[in-house]
C-alpha cells in the first residue's frame, strides 16, 4: 500500500468512525458558556457572603482560641508546636540538588510513615496557587524536597507510595522510570507549576535514599512530582506557612 | 474585520461573541478528535461542549497569539475525552459497545479499520492530529504537550502499529 493509499484509507477509516457532527452543537456550546454568565451576579453575591461569614469565624476562633493551639501548620503529621522562622524547614537557596546548609534541621518530631498513602489533606487557599521554588536538600537522617507557593497554599496535596519508580506523565500518557526501584507520587490539586516556576523540573540528586524528583504532571489544575527512591522508604509530610511549602522527607538509613 | 488578535484580546476580556467567533471554526476538528477517540459520537460531542466551556474560563492562560488557540483547544478536548474514558460508566459499558459494534460490522470494516479500533485512545490521537485534521507538526507537538521530535516519534510509533512495515519517509 503505498503511502497516498495509506493516508487515504486511514482517514476513510477515520470518517466512519466521527461522521457529521450535529448541527446543534454550535448552539448548545453557546448555551452553554451564556449559563454561568447569566448566574454568575447570584454566585458572586454568594461568594461574598460566604467570606464574609468565613471571615468573621475565623476572626472570632483566632482571637478565642478555644484549643490553646498554634495554628501555624496544617496536615498530617503535624510539626513540632512552633514554626517560626528559625525552627521551620525551609528550602535550598537554589533549585540544585545539593545538601544545603541554610536547609535548616527538621523542627519536630513528627514520625515518619511507611508504605501507607498521606492525604489528601486539603486546606484553604486561591484557586491557584502558583509554584515559585522547588528545592531538594539532603539532611541528617532523611532527604528532603520542598515546593514552595508564592501566592498561598494548593487546595490539596496527597502522596501516594509505589514499589517502583515509573510514573506516567499527564497529559502525554508517556511513562518515565526515574533513578531508584521505589517512589512517592506527589499530587498537589489547585496548583500550577509553568506561570512563576521556571526552574528544574528534574532533579538528579545524587543523595542516599532520594535519588531523583521530575515533575510528570503540569495540567489542569493538577501538579504531580515523581520522587523516585533507593529502596523502600519511610516519609513524612509537612504543610508549612510563611512562606506556603510543601515539604517531604525520606527517611534515610532505611 | 477584526484581526484575530484583536478578537482573542476581546475573548480574554469577557466578551461571550468574540469567543464564539474564535471557536466555530474549531468545533469541526474538535468534534472529529473527539469521536475517533472515544468512538462514541453523542460522547464525543458532550466532550467538546465541555471542552468549549473550559476554554472559555481558562482563556486567559493561553499562551501565545491566536495561532496557539487550535493546539491549546485540542489538548483540553483531548484531556476531556480521557477524563470521560475514565469514568467507571464508560469502561464498563462503552467499551463493551464499541467491542460489540466492531463485532457486528466485521463486512463494512477495512482491516486499517479494525487496526485502528484496537489501538488505544491514547495512540490514535496523534495519528488524528497529524493524518485526519492535517495539523502541522509543530501544532501536533503542541496539542500533546510535547516536543516536535517527540510528536513525530508518537505518530510514527502509532502507524507502525497499524502497518508494521511504514518507512518514516511515508508517514511525514
Amino acid at each position: 500500500m503505498s503511502n497516498e493509499n495509506f493516508r487515504r484509507e486511514l482517514n476513510r477509516a477515520f470518517d466512519g468512525m466521527a461522521g457529521q457532527p450535529s448541527p446543534t452543537l454550535s448552539g448548545r456550546i453557546r448555551s452553554a458558556i451564556a449559563r454561568p454568565t447569566a448566574a454568575r451576579s447570584y454566585y458572586w453575591i454568594a461568594a461574598a457572603a460566604a467570606c464574609v461569614i468565613a471571615a468573621l469565624i475565623v476572626g472570632v476562633l483566632f482571637v478565642a482560641n478555644p484549643l490553646h493551639r498554634p495554628t501555624s501548620n496544617v496536615g498530617v503529621p503535624l510539626p513540632s508546636p512552633s514554626a517560626s522562622p528559625s525552627a521551620s524547614p525551609s528550602p535550598s537557596p537554589s533549585p540544585s540538588p545539593s545538601p544545603s546548609p541554610s536547609a535548616s534541621p527538621t523542627p519536630s518530631t513528627a514520625a515518619f510513615q511507611c508504605a501507607t498513602t498521606y492525604g489528601p489533606v486539603t486546606q484553604s487557599g486561591p484557586v491557584t496557587a502558583y509554584v515559585s521554588n522547588v528545592a531538594t536538600g539532603a539532611h541528617a537522617g532523611y532527604d528532603r524536597i520542598t515546593i514552595t507557593f508564592g501566592n498561598g497554599a494548593p487546595t490539596s496535596v496527597e502522596v501516594q507510595t509505589q514499589n517502583n519508580a515509573t510514573f506516567t506523565k499527564d497529559p502525554s500518557g508517556q511513562s518515565v522510570t526515574l533513578a531508584g526501584d521505589h517512589g512517592l507520587l506527589v499530587t498537589i490539586r489547585g496548583a500550577d507549576a509553568h506561570t512563576t516556576y521556571s526552574g528544574s523540573t528534574d532533579f538528579k540528586t545524587g543523595y542516599t535514599k532520594l535519588l531523583e524528583a521530575q515533575q510528570v504532571q503540569d495540567y489542569e489544575g493538577v501538579v504531580q512530582w515523581g520522587i523516585g527512591l533507593s529502596g523502600s522508604t519511610c516519609y513524612r509530610v509537612y504543610l508549612l506557612k510563611g512562606p506556603d511549602r510543601v515539604v517531604i522527607d525520606a527517611q534515610t538509613g532505611t | 474585520m477584526e484581526q484575530p488578535a484583536q478578537t482573542l484580546a476581546r475573548a480574554a476580556q469577557g466578551d461571550q461573541d468574540s469567543f464564539s467567533e474564535l471557536i466555530e471554526p474549531l468545533l469541526d476538528p474538535a468534534y472529529r478528535l473527539a469521536a475517533v477517540m472515544l468512538a462514541d459520537r453523542g460522547a464525543a460531542e458532550d466532550a467538546v461542549q465541555e471542552a468549549s466551556v473550559k476554554a472559555w474560563r481558562k482563556l486567559r492562560q493561553l499562551r501565545g497569539d491566536a495561532t496557539s488557540l487550535r493546539p491549546w483547544f485540542l489538548s483540553i478536548v483531548a484531556n476531556e475525552c480521557r477524563m470521560a474514558r475514565r469514568t467507571r460508566w464508560w469502561s464498563v459499558i462503552k467499551v463493551a459497545d464499541v467491542d460489540a459494534q466492531d463485532r457486528a460490522q466485521p463486512e463494512s470494516y477495512s482491516d486499517l479499520h479494525r487496526a485502528l479500533l484496537r489501538l488505544s485512545p491514547d495512540d490514535r490521537l496523534p495519528l488524528v492530529l497529524h493524518f485526519y485534521l492535517d495539523l502541522p507538526l509543530d501544532e501536533v507537538a503542541r496539542a500533546l504537550r510535547v516536543s516536535p521530535s517527540a510528536a513525530k516519534s508518537r505518530i510514527y510509533r502509532s502507524a507502525k502499529r497499524l502497518r508494521a512495515d511504514l518507512t518514516m519517509d511515508e508517514v511525514f
